[in-house]
């Protein structure tokens, strides 16, 4: 069953235009100027229910614009939306009880409050029973290590606990789907890791659909096995990572450690050579002929150590996104 | 001394204020309101030959008119924001930098007047057109310029007054509720509600020695010619006094201020 | 039913949550309460000021006036202690955390109007009903029917209140200015410290029907000392449903265009 259906889905904002200086902003103040701009400018996709699915862009590709629009904050300018089956923007009490919306660097928590008091309000607005808010509240509690910080103000918590508090408040309702926008944002190594497991295990238990940005690719190939990829509002690419690695990357690394120096031209028939700092060799190499190509390194060069690498998800993205500009 | 920088300060409150396009004509509206709602107050207490302690119609509409004139000059500010740029830290920006925080608040608020001036001036132009109040004219340049020089006094000691109050920032995040005592009974003891001497006379002679009278009262009465030299040298001796008092107390408490200063922000 | 228990318990968290803030710091707490006691009686004193030095102000007795100005707070302040959020509403649309309001099974309009009551306005709020007692006994002779007709005209100003803020909040949404719009609804219900009389026509029309100052705050005053006709009635109640309906569709027109802070 399709937990989430898009298509065709524009959002158009208008943005105030003005120059710099005392004359454009008493001509501003009288007449307004305003740019159309396309944050999202007709996308369509389908995600099925518990999947876990990345949603990748760069900066103001129209990622966040996406989300709002599914979780119904935004009215969309065009196309339709339905989730779980409801019109978001219609905001039905049902619909909003199976869905959450985190955002990274965002607070709904109180500030001079613990965040158990944040806790019990959400109770009372979800409505969630006494008996299963104190079964959810201590499996989220114990699962994410907070119990001694449930008393602590807000204020006083760390980035990294107060994330964790954030989580617990936005699934203590156990939604049905979750959209997170750079869940992970200014966290550490070892928060984000806890976090990343956190995500897969919530989604493996609950069967909760989720979708997910973020601008660490680690995120992404530990979470997603399929992801969405969008710029300047447009779909690029829709479908497995695994799909993406073979589509837009049909080649691999070859890192090569020479024993002696040796001229350049010598290696230019193997592939693209991407850098070369003696010892230390770098070859972009099509996929079809990685065999060949390495049994003759092996053969012809003095190497002491040879490794054959898949491209870097980053490289990749990137590459997509410099052809698209182009 | 580089006026430049200053003078950029000034002019960029211009640009913030119509920046907000909304705000701003809001803010007008308010002014026109208010001011609407004194006039018609007085000039249904006052009626045609009335009286009320030497006040006729015509003066008591003069002094509520010229009120929001002088309210402009001295009340309008932008200093009001001394007490949050403490509390969270942007204050920090300023004290890395080569530049006088007193003078570059002053010049802020020296562009707020010269803006809310303008506005006020088209707006009560059109209010004459409308009203057709009967508006007491003073002719004698000395008064005029008396009236003038206390303005200068008014303003000076307001922008003192002011940044003291954001100063206790330093002390106490708590910057909104001095202020808020401190416009609730300027409200009142400024005169901008009415002439204070119609107040009962033990309350308005005490009320002499405070600062609050010498901000709208003083300088209308001046232009009213309803005080001899005598007095009106008096009101300015009080004023000059007042000046020099809360400098050194703005002096002490901002070198205070900075000692416990934490640049901290969230 | 249920909806409603569940919205008053929102409510009650909220209220003692904004206790809880509030009394963090004694200091501002004693501030406000004395500055808005001082304000209440400073205009009293204004008040009797005035009546003594011209006897009756447009016809009516000290007593009177003071009724109309007790009401006027009683409104005013009754509508600041449940809609005191509004004023923060600014905050909420530049920070983001309207887009958490909007996410939850709760009204937005509801989470963004009624925050939790503000106990800095008790006081004024309990002086107030006490000065309007007072006032009613002192002008004497006042009927048991013109004194219910009070009380339902009372409510039908806090409803065009409530409407006022809604229009607040919608504006808010569409430009994220909220401060200014706030105070200007403040000033033009401050027109009201006074009954509407003393001022000339047109503004007089004006501020009784098209911004309805005077069926806010004005009338009800009337209605004790039974100087406000049938009709008058009537049309307070019409004024009153039409502004809380128009404001209803307003805010959902803006609502459709909420543009959300960009993160």
């Amino acid at each position: 069953m399709d937990s989430i259906e898009v298509k065709g889905l524009k959002k158009y904002y208008k943005v105030q235009k003005k120059e710099a200086g005392l004359a454009a902003s008493i001509l501003s103040f009288v007449n307004r100027k305003y740019e159309e701009v396309k944050a999202v400018d007709g996308i369509s996709f389908k995600i099925d229910e518990g999947e876990l699915v990345g949603f990748i862009g760069p900066n103001g590709a129209g990622k966040t614009t996406t989300l709002k629009c599914l979780s119904g904050l935004l009215y969309p300018t065009a196309g339709e939306i339905k989730v779980l089956g409801y019109t978001p923007f219609s905001r039905k009490t049902n619909f909003l009880k199976q869905i959450a919306l985190v955002m990274g660097q965002r607070n709904q928590l109180w500030w001079d409050l613990p965040p158990i008091e944040t806790f019990i309000l959400n109770k009372e607005i979800y409505e969630i029973p006494d008996d299963k808010f104190k079964k959810t509240l201590d499996a989220l509690v114990s699962l994410l290590d907070v119990t001694d910080i449930l008393k602590t103000p807000v204020k006083k918590l760390s980035l990294g606990q107060r994330m964790k508090c954030e989580f617990i408040a936005s699934v203590l309702h156990s939604p049905r789907v979750l959209f997170l926008d750079e869940p992970t944002l200014g966290l550490d190594v070892v928060m984000q890791k806890t976090l990343r497991e956190f995500i897969k295990e919530y989604n493996k238990q609950y069967k909760a659909t989720i979708l997910l940005t973020s601008h660490y690719m680690r995120d992404v190939e530990a979470l997603c096995r399929r992801v969405i990829i969008i710029n300047h509002g447009k779909l690029l690419f829709d479908g497995k990572l695994s799909d993406l690695v073979k589509r837009h990357a049909p080649y691999r690394i070859v890192k090569l450690t020479l024993q002696k120096n040796i001229d350049e031209s010598l290696m230019r028939g193997l592939g693209e050579i991407k850098s070369f700092t003696y010892p230390q060799v770098v070859i972009s190499v099509p996929y079809r002929r990685i065999s060949d190509v390495s049994a003759k390194i092996l053969k012809d060069l003095a190497v002491q150590d040879l490794i054959i690498e898949e491209p870097e998800i980053e490289d990749i993205i990137r590459e997509i996104f410099e052809k698209g500009k182009s | 001394m580089n006026i430049k920088k200053y003078y950029l300060a000034a002019r960029n409150t211009w640009d913030e204020t119509l920046a907000y396009r909304l705000n701003f004509v809001m803010w007008r509206v308010r002014m026109v309101l208010t001011l609407l709602t004194m006039y018609f107050l007085w000039s249904a207490l006052l009626l045609p030959g009335g009286n009320i302690l030497g006040y006729t119609r015509e003066f008591m509409l003069t002094y509520i008119l010229g009120t929001s004139i002088i309210n402009s000059l001295v009340i309008s500010n932008r200093s009001y924001e001394v007490g949050e740029e403490i509390n969270n830290g942007n204050l920090s920006n300023f004290l890395l930098r080569p530049i006088n925080y007193f003078l570059y608040q002053f010049s802020r608020d020296l562009g707020d007047k010269a803006m809310n001036i303008v506005f006020s001036f088209v707006e009560l132009t059109i209010l004459f057109i409308i009203l057709a109040p009967p508006i007491f004219i003073q002719t004698d340049s000395s008064l005029l310029a008396l009236t003038f020089f206390s303005c200068l006094l008014a303003l000076t000691m307001y922008f003192f007054l002011n940044f003291l109050l954001g100063l206790i920032g330093f002390w106490s995040p708590d910057v909104w509720a001095p202020r808020f005592v401190f416009i609730t009974v300027l409200t009142f003891f400024s005169g901008g509600l009415f002439p204070l001497d119609i107040l009962p006379k033990p309350i308005f002679s005490i009320l002499e020695f405070f600062p609050f009278p010498y901000l709208l009262f003083f300088p209308l009465k001046i232009y009213l010619g309803q005080l001899v030299m005598a007095e009106i040298i008096k009101g300015i001796m009080i004023s000059s006094t007042w000046i020099f008092v809360l400098w050194f107390i703005v002096k002490f408490a901002w070198a205070r201020g900075l000692r416990l200063y934490t640049a901290y922000g969230r | 039913m249920k909806e409603f228990r569940k919205y008053i318990r929102v409510w009650w968290l909220l209220t003692i949550k904004s206790f809880q803030v509030a009394f963090t710091s004694r200091f501002g707490v004693a501030l406000f309460v004395f500055g808005k006691l001082f304000r209440l009686g400073f205009f009293l004193l204004f008040l009797v000021i005035i009546e003594q030095r011209t006897k009756v102000i447009v016809g009516y007795s000290l007593w009177e006036i003071i009724l109309f100005f007790a009401t006027f707070n009683l409104i005013d302040v009754f509508s600041q202690f449940f809609l005191r959020e509004v004023y923060k509403f600014r905050w909420y649309i530049v920070s983001g955390d309207f887009d958490f309001f909007l996410t939850r099974p709760l009204s937005p309009l509801f989470r963004s109007l009624f925050g939790g009551g503000d106990p800095l306005d008790i006081p004024i709020l309990c002086l107030s009903i006490v000065l309007v007692a007072i006032s009613v006994i002192n002008i004497g002779n006042v009927s048991f029917a013109n004194a219910i007709l009070y009380l339902v005209l009372v409510a039908n100003g806090l409803l065009i209140a409530l409407a006022f803020h809604i229009f607040v909040l919608a504006v808010g949404v569409l430009t994220t200015e909220v401060d200014n719009t706030i105070w200007l609804y403040r000033d033009l219900t401050q027109m009201g410290r006074l009954p509407v009389d003393i001022y000339q026509q047109p503004l007089r029309a004006l501020i009784t029907f098209a911004v309805p100052v005077g069926i806010m705050i004005t009338y009800p005053s009337k209605a004790i000392l039974g100087l406000l006709s049938p009709q008058a009635v009537l049309i307070s109640f019409i004024v009153g449903g039409v502004f809380l309906w128009a404001s209803i569709l307003f805010w959902r027109y803006s609502l459709k265009n909420y543009s959300s802070a960009s993160s």
